[in-house]
């Protein structure tokens, strides 16, 4: 599913550049594992506040490769940060052609076959220190750090560590970053038995390229020659329409919940779903709610697509799709504590 | 006569018809409606636009022209009105002069047998825009679309209301998904994504929608 590719894929930008001082944190693994909880805590914090430290001023051009769900596909990227300012540029080597630009939480996305580009805000592309607040230690409640040692990817020297899950709830995460500078190379999602669902990898990397800021958003702004779309969201809560989760699902905190208008025409015709997104920092789960159609509702389903879950239920006059890259029990326990207010 | 307007419900109502699913009961209303709100036809116009994209997401899909049709409904306007003649002769004591084809014969000319109808006609009118449309989206070199019974046929709901199915590859093999859940999968990479992890910016997931659906395909 190439779709997965790109989240994968995405996991490179995010991490926006760079896990710097990878190697210091790998040598205080060892010690981490025999202390307290709270020194445990302090290290995979500490780790998460490393890629957003080493995120500033770097710059790099590579080619990666996604795999998941049988699967590959890959794409070309560049990537440069500067102060706080991240640009970055997406060409798809496979699949429809597709120009990706991004300028923080500016998303501009063309689309040379249809003669479109798309025009996106994307609030959870914010930057890492608000993630981090967000969350806390709620990570480390949740996940632990081990290291595994050194490996070489895309010509490169990396150090090896798993975010592995307390819990079954959740999955796990191998990630290599580049020694020098700490860039993420190669990232696998792993099941809770550790088998690989999906993974992501450099097959080239050029770091710190001479890129051009300028010259991206340069790129960005050009749109002589297309139709432009715009997809507005809107902002709604899960009270506002009538729905909470009885049961809390552990780890999992609510993040944002939005109603995308469609269409007035298509308005008229089915109320579009309101999605409530949930995070435990790590991984997210969207639970999609829209009144139950028995024409467009199929029969109740559960599939599993690379590390992205899905699972479709009735729940008496709605229908409930609830997605992530989570175990499928964790999205039966989102689906089971759903009620609505009274 | 009271005026009707284009509401939420009525287009919706012009979905079904679309889908020949609409009620018997609904049906003449939605017509009048239809005579009187302009709108309507655009409405219907974007239903099939929609319909389309849903059974084939990958190809390119656009409204009919409207500079067209009201050409074509000038056109037609102009043309002479059909003249109903009588295909066997008055009664001369010929050939065929006997009492029941006449009688066929003088109906006709009289009125049609449905004329009392409103809603016949309208659907006449109807049917002659959904044609206009389709030679419209020919023009434009389009798919044309499957255009649904305009009669009232429950039989059709099943058919109707099956959702677009995509068919993907999984580590369980191929498997058959909907285009509905593919809308949500997109929304889910889109906005569902909040991880402090190097996981997911997932702002490539919206881009490469598509191209997922083709690989689907």
């Amino acid at each position: 599913m190439k779709i997965m590719h790109f989240k994968l894929l995405g996991s490179f930008m995010l991490p926006l550049c760079s896990l710097v001082t990878m190697g210091h944190v790998m040598a205080q693994a060892p010690s981490v594992a025999a202390t307290s909880v709270t020194a445990e805590s302090k290290s995979i914090n500490d780790w998460m506040m490393h890629m957003q430290e080493s995120s500033k001023n770097r710059a790099y051009i590579g080619t990666y490769v996604v795999s998941s769900g049988g699967a590959m596909s890959s794409a070309k990227i560049w990537h440069v940060c500067e102060d706080n300012q991240q640009v970055e540029r997406v060409e798809t080597l496979t699949g429809a052609p597709r120009s990706i630009f991004r300028h923080n939480d500016r998303v501009v996305t063309f689309m040379p076959d249809k003669k479109l580009v798309r025009h996106e805000k994307r609030e959870s592309l914010g930057v890492f220190p608000e993630l981090l607040q967000s969350v806390d230690g709620q990570i480390a409640d949740f996940y632990k750090l081990r290291p595994e040692g050194v490996d070489r990817v895309a010509g490169m020297d990396t150090d090896v560590v798993v975010l592995a899950p307390k819990d079954t709830m959740r999955f796990g995460y191998r990630v290599w970053t580049e020694q020098k500078k700490g860039l993420v190379v190669k990232l696998q999602t792993l099941n809770t038995d550790g088998k690989i669902l999906e993974q992501a990898a450099f097959s080239e990397l050029q770091l710190d390229a001479p890129i051009k800021m300028d010259k991206l958003l340069h790129m960005m702004g050009k749109v002589d020659g297309y139709r432009i779309e715009q997809p507005a969201l809107v902002k709604t809560t899960p009270g506002a329409e009538g729905w909470l989760l009885k049961v809390p699902v552990a780890g999992f905190r609510p993040v944002s919940c939005y109603r995308r208008p469609a269409a007035a025409i298509i308005q008229a015709n089915s109320e579009s779903p309101f999605q409530w997104i949930f995070s435990d920092g790590l991984a997210s789960v969207s639970l999609f709610i829209e009144p139950f159609d028995r024409q467009r509702h199929g029969k109740e389903s559960s599939m599993s697509m690379g590390a992205t879950q899905t699972m479709t239920r009735q729940l008496g006059f709605h229908w409930v799709t609830a997605m992530g890259e989570v175990p499928m029990t964790t999205l039966k326990l989102f689906v089971h504590g759903l009620g609505q207010k009274k | 006569m009271n005026t009707h307007k284009l509401s939420p419900q009525n287009c919706e109502n012009l979905s079904a018809l679309a889908d020949g699913e609409l009620a018997q009961g609904e049906f003449q209303l939605l017509l009048q409606i239809c005579e009187q709100d302009p709108r309507a036809y655009d409405c219907w116009d974007t239903y099939h636009a929609l319909g389309e994209l849903l059974r084939s997401p990958s190809s390119k899909v656009q409204l009919s022209d409207p500079v067209f049709l009201a050409r074509l409904n000038q056109q037609l306007a102009k043309e002479p009105s059909f003249e109903t003649r009588s295909l066997i002769p008055a009664s001369d004591g010929g050939v065929g002069d006997t009492d029941l084809p006449r009688k066929v014969v003088g109906e006709h000319r009289e009125s049609a047998s449905n004329d009392a109808y409103f809603g016949w006609k309208a659907v006449a009118g109807f049917a002659c825009i959904a044609v206009t449309s389709a030679i419209a989206w020919n023009i434009n070199g389009l798919t044309l679309p499957a255009f649904r019974s305009l009669s009232v046929r429950p039989d059709t709901v099943a058919e109707a209301a099956a959702p677009q199915q995509v068919v993907v590859a999984s580590p369980q093999g191929f498997m058959v998904r909907d285009t509905r859940l593919e809308e949500l999968l997109a929304a889910h990479k889109q906005l569902g994504v909040t991880s402090a992890l190097p996981v997911p910016s997932g702002f490539l997931r919206n881009a490469t929608f598509e191209t997922q659906q083709q690989f689907g395909h």
